[in-house]
């Protein structure tokens, strides 16, 4: 079914729950909260750097769930758009996160963020 | 949905995944798996019941939902990490599902694609480069940074209260109000529809000519007066006619998010350009490694002749 190919007849209620149906948008925002959150829990208590890396790939996977949500909430495809830009960022992180981790590991020879917990302010 | 019962499956659910955590043994790790997927049907059994809606065009979504953040928790607790980073591709793999319960299908291909095919797969070099065979433990193929999280008590706390007043605000009742779609959203949207298909001229002329083949050009715009859509056509023998546009014919999802790309968001893409550039240019600074030059490759690398002193002495 095309984003609005079905509205030919503009006005029925049930036309409209059958084209953008409202219990999908509430799973869906609700499951993308889900994500943002599980992988922030993850961000804060795994100690391996590069599995810290991979939680905020969770949380970026959350927002874009939730941008295409909003957008289809709206029939507007600006959502879309934005997790596109979601996505460049995401691989550019990923691209500078991994090389600084390589690099880390070589000089300590392990994964663990806390050995680098002096660069902390207190 | 009643606070009572969103707060109550929040701490339900954090309980479980402290237990999933922190817990060493495979039975307590059992019981926090069993209350965190009960917190989450009870949970998901309140937001599905929250609003009226076909029943059966949304199981889907819940399904799939289910298995992307059952598979998100296993990244989160996981502790070898390829095989956190094997669950993410099954939680890109879920969420690509939803997307296309959400008719985003250049998006969830893209996801796929971009996710699941490069970034995840530079995540398992790296991991593969980096990872240390466990020396110290007796938990075969974990390190004891991994089998250890950091006060996990702490932020279960930060992230549930996030969690509670997210999904308060998401289904609260000026945001259910907002969720359904109203008659007025979707005229708009459709003539959002028309008018993007009004800016692909050709598209446009070969939809004509789909429709009535003695078509040689197509004269004005199109209107759409809230039913059906047409445009005016002028034919081969000179004549000027009607045509009423199918509803098939507005663009497809790739071909609108193409559009606004482009269109819309011009300055965007090229910061996206410009960020992926600087991407790179960190990339490969962060991987070069220092050469020690001579003097004379210096000078040839720099386009110079050779230094004059040692020509002169021979």
């Amino acid at each position: 079914m095309n984003l609005i190919s079905t509205l030919a007849v503009v006005g029925e209620s049930t036309e409209l729950t059958e084209l953008v149906n409202p219990r999908t948008i509430q799973i869906c925002l609700v499951f993308s909260a889900l994500l943002f959150i599980i992988g922030l829990f993850g961000f804060m208590t795994r100690r391996n750097m590069i599995v810290m890396f991979l939680c905020t790939e969770l949380m970026f996977q959350g927002v874009a769930l939730a941008m295409v949500t909003f957008g289809r909430m709206h029939l507007d495809v600006s959502g879309q758009v934005f997790v596109i830009f979601i996505l460049t960022v995401a691989a550019a992180e990923a691209a500078l996160a991994l090389g600084l981790v390589v690099l880390m590991y070589r000089r300590r020879a392990t994964l663990d963020v806390g050995e680098w917990s002096e660069l902390r302010e207190c | 949905m009643p606070s009572t019962i969103l707060y109550s499956s929040c701490i339900a659910g954090a309980i479980g995944l402290y237990l999933l955590a922190s817990g060493v043994r495979t039975p307590v790790r059992g019981l926090g798996t069993l209350i965190a997927l009960g917190a989450l049907a009870w949970l998901m059994t309140t937001t599905f019941n929250s609003v009226e809606g076909p029943i059966e065009t949304s199981i889907l979504p819940l399904i799939f939902g289910v298995i992307a953040v059952m598979a998100g928790v296993r990244v989160t607790t996981h502790r070898r990490p390829v095989f956190a980073a094997l669950y993410f591709v099954l939680v890109v793999v879920a969420s690509c599902g939803l997307f296309l319960t959400l008719h985003a299908e250049f998006m969830a291909f893209a996801l796929l694609i971009v996710y699941a095919g490069a970034i995840l797969i530079t995540y398992l070099f790296v991991l593969m480069l980096a990872q240390q065979s466990p020396t110290d433990g007796t938990d075969s193929g974990s390190t004891w940074y991994d089998r250890t999280p950091r006060e996990p008590a702490i932020a279960l706390l930060a992230c549930f209260i996030l969690l509670s007043s997210l999904v308060q605000a998401m289904t609260d009742q000026e945001a259910r109000a907002n969720v359904i779609l109203t008659a007025e959203k979707a005229v708009v949207a459709n003539q959002v529809a028309w008018a993007d298909l009004e800016r692909m001229p050709r598209q446009l002329e070969r939809v004509a000519k789909g429709i009535d083949p003695s078509t040689e050009s197509v004269l004005g715009g199109i209107t759409f007066d809230g039913k059906t859509a047409q445009i005016e056509v002028k034919l081969s023998n000179g004549e000027q006619k009607k045509l009423t546009l199918p509803d098939d014919v507005v663009p497809t999802n790739t071909q609108t998010i193409g559009l606004a790309l482009v269109s819309d968001f011009p300055v965007s893409l090229e910061l996206a350009g410009v960020i992926l550039l600087m991407a790179m240019f960190g990339a490969v600074v962060l991987a070069r490694r220092q050469i020690e030059l001579g003097e004379d490759e210096i000078r040839e690398s720099a386009g110079m002749a050779p230094s004059v002193q040692r020509g002169g002495d021979e």
